[in-house]
């Protein structure tokens, strides 16, 4: 089932027509596998790297704890998990999602307000793109309320 | 029996029925109590959809005075949505719910339409409705919270009394305390030039309280809405009224949306058609033939702003719980 997702993926990205020649989505052709954390001890094992697109696998919403409760938390038959990133300098920067959960971005427990959201460029397997404002620093990336155990995940730096 | 133990039993009776009075109002308002707080717990949760994704605070969101920021919002599936999510100030207080449907008589019935409307598909637990017993009977805390809150129903967890608890709690989502609410209560005007010229302009020459009027800021009837725009091609076909009427003379007749928080819950119009305040008031001049300046529409959106309830918005007994229900 993996395998199948992971060839419509590249398959769909391929095809893709990239709509907005501004924003560097060419790395979401290439995909590394990421499983999200449950809790904080797992987070230091659920690394995203900047650029680079990962195929995540999310838990059922009931065995995560999340660090903040999530602004839409998922039901009980939903997914979610969370992901650790390193912004090395501040500005401004992308979420791209394959699937629609909820995005919750977190530094020292406040939750990053979005600046943008929208969908994905047509045809490119990208569901949802949520612009950030953020200084350097570590982050936690929280999905939740989402309808998949996998989906794929992109954080991208626009300027 | 002498006349001092008739006037003894007399006050010993009424003292007796007066306690129980005050007793079982007491019980109604525990019970009460208990069906707002059971109503906001399933508010905000999400398994009220089909797959876990939707709960009805993820499109009426509070901070937009319970609207949402989208032109339109899909359904848990990704089915196209057929209107704009229209805020819940004051909901209890209206007879016609939705934007368009004069068949629906209370809040308990308008909750069936987005968790199991099928036009469009919403939350999607048509034919599933049973599935959302199964989710929620396992908490404990569930089953503390709908013994509490239908204690002569011995807590049954169905349709039926998760759909009177939302009624119940959207009942309190009382916005009544914007700075307009303020002024008026103290008698006193609004504080800058440009809110009192709006006001002046709302509730005469712009001829907006026509339909808008204080203190709901909306007629809570229907209106014919000239253009029909169609700038979703995914939205579905949308006849107003008539959908729901069959009656030819209904098309294209809207509910009048309160203008309550309005600054909050861009875009406006029944499909989200107008992304600004200032282009939602433009649209009306084609209605109402009330040919504005820019500095009246300028004037008209500072009135507009003082209706906005900060305290309703950053209500904590309307946000979501802090604690989880399991």
């Amino acid at each position: 089932m993996r395998f199948i997702l992971y060839i419509f993926l590249i398959a769909s990205t391929l095809m893709a027509q990239q709509v907005d020649k501004t924003v560097p989505l060419d790395a979401w052709k290439t995909l590394s596998y990421v499983n999200a954390a449950k809790n904080a001890d797992e987070l230091p094992n659920a690394l995203l790297t900047l650029n680079h697109a990962s195929y995540v696998g999310l838990h059922n919403t009931p065995k995560v704890n999340y660090i903040s409760v999530p602004t839409n938390e998922g039901g009980t038959v939903s997914y979610g998990g969370m992901f650790q990133i390193h912004i090395q300098a501040s500005g401004t920067y992308r979420v791209a999602l394959a699937n629609t959960s909820w995005i919750d971005m977190i530094q020292n427990a406040k939750v990053a307000k979005s600046i943008a959201h929208q969908g994905g460029p047509k045809g490119s397997g990208i569901k949802k793109m949520v612009d950030y404002k953020l200084e350097a620093g570590e982050y936690t990336l929280q999905l939740s309320a989402g309808a998949d155990s996998t989906t794929a995940l992109m954080i991208v730096k626009l300027d | 029996m002498s006349l001092y133990k008739v006037f003894f039993l007399c006050v010993a009776s009424f003292l007796l029925l007066t306690d129980l009075n005050a007793q079982s109002l007491q019980a109604i308002s525990d019970i009460q109590k208990a069906r707002v707080e059971l109503g906001r717990y399933l508010f905000y949760n999400a398994d009220l959809s089909i797959n876990g994704t939707m709960s009805c605070a993820t499109c009426h969101e509070q901070k937009r005075g319970f609207a949402d920021g989208n032109t339109m919002h899909p359904g848990a599936l990704g089915d196209p949505a057929k209107r704009n999510v229209p805020g819940l100030a004051n909901v209890g207080s209206f007879k016609n719910l939705t934007w368009a449907n004069n068949q629906l008589n209370n809040l308990a019935q308008h909750a069936l339409i987005p968790i199991r409307g099928t036009e469009p598909v919403e939350m999607g637990m048509n034919g599933y409705e049973d599935e959302i017993a199964k989710r929620l009977e396992p908490s404990s805390c569930y089953q503390e919270l709908f013994r509490s809150a239908f204690p002569k129903r011995e807590g049954a967890i169905n349709l039926d009394t998760i759909t009177l608890a939302l009624e119940t709690f959207q009942k309190t989502l009382i916005s009544n305390n914007s700075l307009y609410d303020q002024t008026q209560k103290k008698k006193i005007s609004l504080p800058t030039q440009e809110a009192r010229s709006g006001e002046k302009l709302f509730f005469t020459k712009a001829k907006c309280a026509s339909c808008h009027p204080a203190p709901l800021f909306s007629d809570d009837s229907f209106h014919y809405v000239a253009q029909k725009d169609s700038i979703n091609v995914n939205s579905v076909e949308d006849n107003g009224l008539f959908d729901v009427t069959n009656d030819s003379r209904d098309k294209n007749f809207f509910r009048t949306p309160s203008l309550r928080n309005v600054t909050l819950s861009a875009p406006y119009w029944h499909n989200g058609s107008a992304k600004t305040l200032q282009e939602a008031i433009v649209k009306h001049s084609v209605i109402l033939d009330n040919d504005l300046t820019a500095q009246e529409i300028e004037d008209l959106i500072a009135f507009l702003e003082t209706l906005t309830d900060n305290s309703f918005v950053r209500n904590a007994h309307f946000s979501k719980p802090s604690k989880r229900c399991q």
